[in-house]
């Protein structure tokens, strides 16, 4: 899917001693996997995501520009409860992401880039209900991810880079739960099925902030998200040869 | 219930989302005042070194912010609260000007003159990496000059020069009128000139807010290039102009026992500077990280050369550098006494 929305960046190790925000716009790309693995009976489902965004804010004087971009990688696992009601799932579970970014400030002097690594474990719920609006099949699904404990980086308050090359980096790996960070990740989106494949509509709003070092980061985004989605059938290897009765294969 | 779910599903978005507002632009002298002086408050690292009492300096400024300034008298009133700490690393930036402090080089004799130096350069000189360089007095004295720590050079400048020089008796390292840059280049510089790995000197940042809140001094070592290195002597000229990183560089070059570091004393600026900005815009930059020297020592205020030596008017007269032509006079009696006790 790709996407386009609000961006909405502080960083108090590039504005010290300031609640200056920066604000404009955030473009991103987000491939989202899931697949029923055979843990718990086939009970459980396997989610994995990227996402790479890049956003370009200024200040509210806008005489500055900040530029942020940031990868990541989440690999959750989810308990499927089926049929909770008509038509509706429940899916909780947890998940692992990896995180990677920055924020540079272009007119800073040594304190010109925030840089962002973090490693974190999520709780994780999906609410995923298929219903019809005038004989339409549409799928709508709401999940919402927590991050509960984790390791990141980040520089002191007042450290420069530099000093990282003189083997002053004592503490810039620091433990990260709700006490030092809260981030969030609330995800909408719809499939609707037009002719013979299917779209999907989103909005992807993500919170994060952390306060670690005498630094206070927030990083929030709005976007609104539309892709395509594709649904495969494994049948590699020997469940090719057990279940030749469903499927035609156009190769073998 | 189709339509309870959707709602439901809204409520958390709603919750969840961002409450918060980009901070607006806020031209408010006294906001901008306040701002100003609480980044220098928490941030500035100096106070206790020059003696500066910055509560005495927001009284004394409070007085005469008015509500109805517009920003020209608002700047300048800034920009002389500023000029309080004598820092030529501070500077209040708007888009119509920069305020500076650059009375620590201003105020002296300038002790180079890029005229009288293209009488030793001519126009028959090398340029790598942003060292201009060439051999001098029959070939017997390398001389460089290096205007710039932003000037990037990198390892195969720094070869291909000391390779050009690899007959001479003696290296002259100019760095007079070298504002600064990038530290890095310092110690790319400078480890050329290395026999062992050698302490240069300790770092420091803020931990906190108050004027003292420093991190316990952190020991800075540097170690001998793996490339080709300089070994005989070496006289490096500087000025007051010579500042920043080019004030590291010298510190680090006064410890080597085959340099002389001769001219004027350095224009100090130890402070690693950092940014912050104004609710109205402008740009604040200011001295956060200050690095001392191999005796826990400030440099701020500059390093007095081993041998002092000015620009005459009488040498100008005639088109004559006196700092390079004492370089060349020491470098050469150097290796006169040299080969003298070789023989």
């Amino acid at each position: 899917m790709i996407g386009i929305g609000g961006y909405n960046l502080r960083d108090t190790y590039l504005s010290p001693s300031t609640d200056i925000n920066y604000t404009g716009w955030v473009a991103r790309v987000l491939n989202e996997r899931m697949k029923v693995v055979s843990l718990a009976d086939y009970k459980v489902s396997r989610q994995q995501l990227i996402n790479i965004e890049f956003g370009t804010t200024t200040n509210g004087a806008e005489t500055a520009t900040e530029y942020a971009g940031f990868a990541d990688y989440i690999l959750g696992y989810h308990y499927r409860f089926t049929q909770v009601l008509p038509g509706l799932k429940i899916l909780t579970g947890a998940s692992a992401h990896l995180m990677g970014g920055f924020i540079y400030n272009t007119r800073n002097s040594n304190n010109p880039a925030s840089g962002k690594a973090d490693l974190d474990l999520n709780l994780s719920a999906m609410a995923i209900y298929n219903f019809k609006l005038k004989q339409l099949p549409l799928t709508l699904r709401y999940q919402a991810e927590i991050p509960f404990v984790g390791m990141l980086f980040s520089m002191h308050k007042g450290e420069p880079y530099y000093y990282l090359t003189q083997e002053g980096y004592d503490g810039v790996v620091s433990f990260s739960s709700l006490h030092n960070k809260f981030a969030m990740r609330n995800y909408i989106t719809l499939d609707v099925p037009v002719s013979t494949f299917t779209i999907r509509v989103g909005y992807l709003n993500s919170i994060y902030r952390t306060d670690i070092n005498k630094i206070k980061t927030h990083v929030i985004s709005n976007s609104f998200m539309i892709g395509l989605v594709k649904e495969f059938i494994s049948f590699g290897g020997k469940r090719m040869k057990k279940h030749t009765d469903l499927y035609q294969s156009a190769y073998y | 219930m189709k339509m309870k779910f959707i709602y439901l599903i809204l409520f958390c978005c709603i919750i969840c989302s961002s409450c918060e507002k980009a901070t607006d632009y806020n031209s408010s002298p006294r906001d901008n005042f306040e701002t100003l002086w609480r980044i220098m408050d928490e941030n500035y690292c100096f106070f206790e070194f020059k003696d500066v009492d910055w509560d005495e300096v927001h009284e004394r400024y409070s007085l005469l912010v008015k509500d109805t300034m517009n920003q020209y008298e608002l700047f300048d009133l800034l920009a002389d609260m500023l000029a309080e700490v004598k820092d030529g690393h501070t500077n209040l930036i708007s888009s119509f000007d920069m305020s500076r402090y650059w009375a620590w080089y201003e105020d002296y004799p300038a002790n180079f003159n890029e005229d009288i130096q293209d009488n030793y350069l001519g126009t028959d000189y090398k340029i790598a990496g942003g060292m201009k360089y060439k051999r001098l007095v029959n070939d017997q004295i390398g001389y460089v000059y290096y205007g710039s720590f932003s000037s990037g050079v990198g390892e195969n400048n720094l070869d291909y020069m000391l390779v050009h020089f690899k007959d001479c008796k003696g290296l002259i390292f100019d760095v007079r009128d070298n504002g600064g840059g990038t530290l890095t280049y310092s110690d790319r510089i400078a480890s050329r000139f290395l026999k062992e790995r050698i302490l240069t000197g300790y770092t420091q940042y803020k931990k906190g807010n108050g004027h003292t809140d420093f991190t316990d001094p952190k020991p800075v070592y540097i170690s001998p290039s793996d490339r080709i290195l300089w070994t005989r002597p070496v006289v490096v000229l500087t000025n007051r102009h010579s500042y920043s990183a080019t004030n590291d560089f010298v510190n680090i070059m006064r410890l080597l026992p085959q340099v002389t570091i001769m001219g004027d004393r350095t224009g100090g600026g130890s402070g690693l500077p950092f940014s912050s900005e104004l609710p109205n815009g402008w740009s604040i930059r200011f001295s956060a990280c200050p690095m001392l020297d191999i005796n826990k020592q400030h440099t701020e205020f500059g390093i007095d050369p081993d041998v002092s030596v000015s620009m005459t008017e009488e040498d100008m007269a005639k088109g004559k550098d006196t700092i390079i032509d004492s370089a060349i006079e020491l470098l050469l009696s150097k290796a006169d006494s040299t080969n003298t006790t070789t023989k």
